[in-house]
């Protein structure tokens, strides 16, 4: 029988599912408008400061806004700065919150588990997605800051918060290091959207639940009353990639970012996994 | 049923993991730690002999004074409230680098911003990214400091063990505490405690690095409260000279540079502090319970129309107060300013004695 | 894994299988067997429990208690390396409408982690093909019709070769002319040699390709067993058209035979038909004729029938098709 020849043969590691999420993920056209969405933060800032006639004063707005002017590439980290509160964590909920709702709610649920994906394969695939999605969102803002600079501002040797000096080509390496320092920020943020989703099968509760999440618990970390509280939060190191602009790089925030974010990703990976492993999809 | 609860097993071990990690992680780093014993003079020794010349590290200064707390969110902007009343009195994380008597560098490293001290010979420089502004000053060539002493109103526990200590007299008991680890490194505690009780200090606790003789933290707890009120302690430490480039500055282009004749501590780091006022002061006493006594003028009238006053004070009898775990400030309605670590009572004494 | 097929374990076999939702038994305690080779016609009116079933049969949902095997296999152990020889359509379709139907099924067919990709581009044109979407194969889902969705719910089971194919109501929001074709497709299949478990609340659409049933009614399975087995449950009817009904059923009367209707709904006045339940033990059929004759009553037409499926399906879950409670 032919079915059995099938069995036989060994089972694929199953890359493919992987590729076809993704693909699924990025021919969606919300995707690409929330990643365009990105990338018209820092362009509109970079066009306000090249149409208005004052430079902005230093200490004023978003840091290094006032240094666009003098050089290009600082738009990127403008962009960035402005995006990590809320525009990221708001596309990263959208996309985290509808990993597991939105199959449901599509009914795709119970085909991809009959196929069968298998539950854990299904959960590893929807997170590894969600995680690339933090990282295109990041260099979503960062490329299109850079290119948008680039095009409108004069380019050179760029200043670190340390006062000293750096070429443009360290200044792009640093960029890259600041997105990879986001979008590694944004992994903890993903995985409680996982776990949400694995709750629910309506996926706009998940979003909006993960997005408040991300702004609650960035209220919390400016209490100075719950400090014994800040080190625990996912967002509390969301703005520490300014140690990568210190000359010595810091890379103290970065690694504590890290194995905060990792835990946040261990707890409610293992959430979703109780979660999921045992709902009936009655979807 | 059984197998629908061997589900939350995961969860319910990554949870215990990462709770007994946060507990175990602290508790190893302050393992118990045996060290030859010591006397009390031994360690004063001790530090008396340290000259650590070179390091680099990570010092963490968390005060817990009492003061009215605001909201320190946002991107960019300040809390006014914690520069005005300058670096000693915040908390921060910065890191020095030091090399021999000459070459000091300290960077407060603020969100998204950084305030630096740099001394190489005799050039000194203090760098702020927030305004982008530099300010050069030349030290006189005669002028020796001891090493550390440039890193401006950045504090090391080095610095200010010396003036803590340097201060140690018949008012003052010294014994030595528990063994302890700082940054990595074995620490003698050396614990100074005032004899006279009128005053607002509890103990003075500071780790001596048991190799060097190094002072690697130093923590001030008030009467009456459980936490240091302040703390500053080396985080991480490595007693190499740093690398030669960390000391040379070049204010960056489109900076705005000042040049300053004298060395000074105002400027990007201005602090609130009574004694930066021309009219000489005169303290009232010796020792722990001593009371610092400024008369009105200039200084002190700028002082009490500033918007800040009015939040940070309260109106006692006499004036009005402003209230720290270990200070007490107060400024008479007639314009006089009383400072010392004493409780307020004490101050309405001196002010309205003849 | 060799051998499996070749076991005579049925395809599907249930013991005392429960769902409950709270205090509420949606499935209770069911012993299902679906022997090899079957078309196993799954009936029951909407809410008796038919869906919840079959999410049990896939793993969809755990039951409260007792067991499923499929092809031989426990489905709360051996679900990964069953799930692959099981095709299903459950409770209408699911698909990405923002996908075309061809890379619907591509996507669905990359979670088979035994499905080989080699093949998949030519899998997936044959499943379509077969149907009847080739041409609609690049056109996105949101742009199909409810039929067209139902077909591409069926193409997604036929993506490999399977040994089991379950469907649930397949022809839901078909046409007459679509819900012939399933059936011709759900034959072909049987030929062979798929085992296939159609759900369906219309008992009519799928009497004529089964060869065994079970019939739900409220959670509990009230009968099973091949078409021929449920049908010589129900009792023989002797029916007789004739112009002189009152006569035949006074005829019946004297016979023992109490004659239950008299239906003159044909449309010719001429004739009504008298219907009366048969002993078949007691009575001879051919005696029944020669009474009637003998008394006169004129015969235009005489049939010994039993229950139609039809019938019987009716009598076990209750008249017409409310929703069980």
């Amino acid at each position: 029988m032919p079915s059995s020849q099938l069995l036989r043969s060994r089972p694929a590691v199953g890359w493919a599912l992987l590729a076809s999420e993704l693909s699924v993920l990025f021919r969606r056209r919300r995707t690409w408008a929330m990643l365009l969405a990105l990338a018209a933060v820092p362009i509109l800032i970079a066009l306000a400061v090249r149409l208005s006639s004052a430079t902005p004063p230093p200490g004023r707005g978003p840091a290094f806004l006032d240094q666009i002017t003098q050089n290009g590439l600082f738009v990127g980290a403008v962009g960035l700065i402005v995006c990590v509160p809320l525009f990221l964590p708001l596309t990263v909920g959208v996309v985290a919150g509808d990993t597991i709702a939105g199959e449901a709610s599509a009914g795709t649920l119970r085909y991809l588990l009959v196929a069968p994906a298998g539950r854990v394969r299904l959960l590893l695939v929807k997170f590894a997605a969600a995680v690339v999605f933090c990282v295109a969102a990041t260099l979503a803002v960062a490329v299109a800051g850079a290119a948008i600079g680039i095009a409108l501002f004069p380019v050179g040797p760029v200043t670190l918060l340390s006062g000293d000096t750096i070429s443009v080509g360290e200044s792009l390496l640093r960029s890259l290091l600041v997105a990879a320092y986001i979008s590694v920020s944004l992994i903890g943020l993903s995985a409680i959207g996982l776990f949400i989703s694995t709750l629910t099968d309506v996926p706009v509760g998940a979003m909006a639940s993960t997005i408040v999440l991300a702004v609650v618990s960035q209220v919390l970390d400016s209490l100075p009353q719950l400090d014994w509280l800040h080190p625990w939060l996912f967002s509390h190191y969301w703005l520490g990639f300014g140690d990568l602009l210190r000359q010595p790089i810091s890379w103290d925030s970065f690694g504590n970012n890290a194995i905060l974010q990792a835990a946040y990703v261990l707890v409610f990976a293992a959430l979703a996994y109780g979660r999921f492993s045992s709902k009936d999809i009655l979807s | 049923m059984n197998r629908a609860w061997k589900r939350w097993v995961p969860a319910g071990v990554v949870v215990a993991v990462i709770a007994s990690a946060a507990i175990a992680v602290p508790l190893t780093a302050s393992a118990a730690v045996d060290l030859p014993t010591k006397t009390p003079q031994q360690v004063l020794a001790l530090v008396a002999r340290s000259h650590v010349g070179s390091l680099s590290g990570t010092i963490e200064q968390t005060s817990n004074l009492g003061l009215p707390q605001l909201p320190t969110t946002g991107t960019g902007s300040d809390s006014a409230a914690s520069s005005a009343l300058g670096l000693l009195s915040s908390s921060y994380t910065a890191r020095v680098y030091l090399d021999g008597p000459t070459k000091a560098r300290a960077q407060v490293m603020d969100k998204l911003a950084e305030r630096d001290v740099i001394r190489n010979g005799s050039d000194v420089w203090l760098y702020s990214s927030r305004d982008n502004t530099a300010i050069h000053s030349t030290l006189p060539a005669r002028t020796n400091k001891r090493p550390g002493a440039t890193t401006g109103e950045v504090k090391t526990p080095g610095e200010l063990a010396t003036k803590l200590l340097a201060a140690v007299d018949s008012t003052t008991t010294v014994s030595v505490g528990n063994d302890t680890r700082v940054a990595g490194r074995t620490a003698y505690d050396l614990v100074l405690t005032p004899r006279a009780t009128g005053t607002l200090v509890g103990s003075v606790s500071i780790a001596v690095d048991s190799e060097t003789g190094l002072p690697l933290s130093v923590q001030l707890a008030a009467r009456g409260q459980k936490d240091p009120a302040f703390s500053v302690a080396f985080s991480s430490l490595t007693l190499a000279a740093p690398s030669a480039d960390v000391f040379s500055f070049t204010p960056p282009v489109g900076a705005k540079v000042k040049e300053q004749a004298m060395p000074s501590h105002q400027g990007a780091m201005k602090p609130l502090r009574p004694e930066t006022d021309a009219v000489k002061p005169s303290m009232i006493g010796s020792g722990w319970d001593a009371v610092l006594s400024m008369p009105a003028g200039a200084e002190t009238a700028k002082l009490t129309s500033s918007p800040l006053f009015g939040k940070l004070t309260t109106t006692v009898a006499g004036g009005h107060l402003f209230h720290t775990a270990l200070v007490n400030v107060l400024v008479t309605n007639d314009g006089r300013v009383f400072a010392g670590s004493v409780p307020v009572e004490r101050l309405q004494a001196v002010a309205s004695a003849p | 894994m060799t051998g499996d097929a070749a076991s005579g374990e049925p395809a599907i076999e249930t013991h005392g299988l429960t769902k409950r939702f709270g205090s509420y038994a949606a499935v209770n305690g069911i012993d299902l067997t679906v022997p090899r080779g079957a078309v196993f016609g799954f009936l029951g009116p909407n809410g008796s429990g038919k869906t919840t079933t079959i999410r049990m049969l896939l793993g969809l949902a755990v039951p409260t208690s007792g067991t499923v095997r499929l092809l031989g296999h426990d489905m709360s152990g051996d679900l990964r390396d069953v799930l692959p020889r099981v095709g299903a359509l459950v409770e209408g379709p699911g698909f990405y409408p923002y996908l075309s139907g061809a890379a619907n099924l591509n996507r669905l067919d990359t979670a088979d982690r035994y499905a080989p990709s080699a093949t998949r581009r030519a899998r997936v044109d044959s499943a379509l093909e077969r149907v009847g979407l080739g041409h609609a194969a690049r056109k996105k889902v949101h742009a199909y019709s409810l039929g067209m969705k139902q077909r591409l719910g069926i193409a997604n089971a036929l993506l490999t070769p399977r040994e089991l194919l379950v469907l649930d109501e397949p022809t839901n929001g078909l046409d007459p002319q679509g819900t012939r074709e399933v059936r011709s497709l759900v034959r072909s299949l049987a030929a062979e040699g798929t085992t296939v478990f159609v759900s369906s609340h219309l008992l009519a659409e799928i009497e004529q390709i089964c060869t065994h049933a079970a019939v739900m009614s409220v959670g509990n399975l009230v009968a099973q067993g091949t078409l021929d087995e449920l049908r010589r449950v129900g009792q023989p009817q002797v029916r007789v058209l004739t112009p002189d009904p009152d006569a035949a059923a006074r005829v019946f009367e004297r016979l023992g035979l109490s004659p239950a209707s008299v239906d003159d709904s044909d449309g010719t006045a001429a004739a009504a038909t008298v219907t009366a339940p048969l002993n078949d033990e007691l009575t001879d059929p051919d005696s029944i004729v020669a009474a009637l004759v003998s008394d006169g009553v004129r015969v235009r037409g005489f049939s010994i029938e039993r229950a139609s499926l039809e019938d019987r399906f009716v009598a076990l879950t209750g008249e017409g098709f409310d929703i069980a409670q």
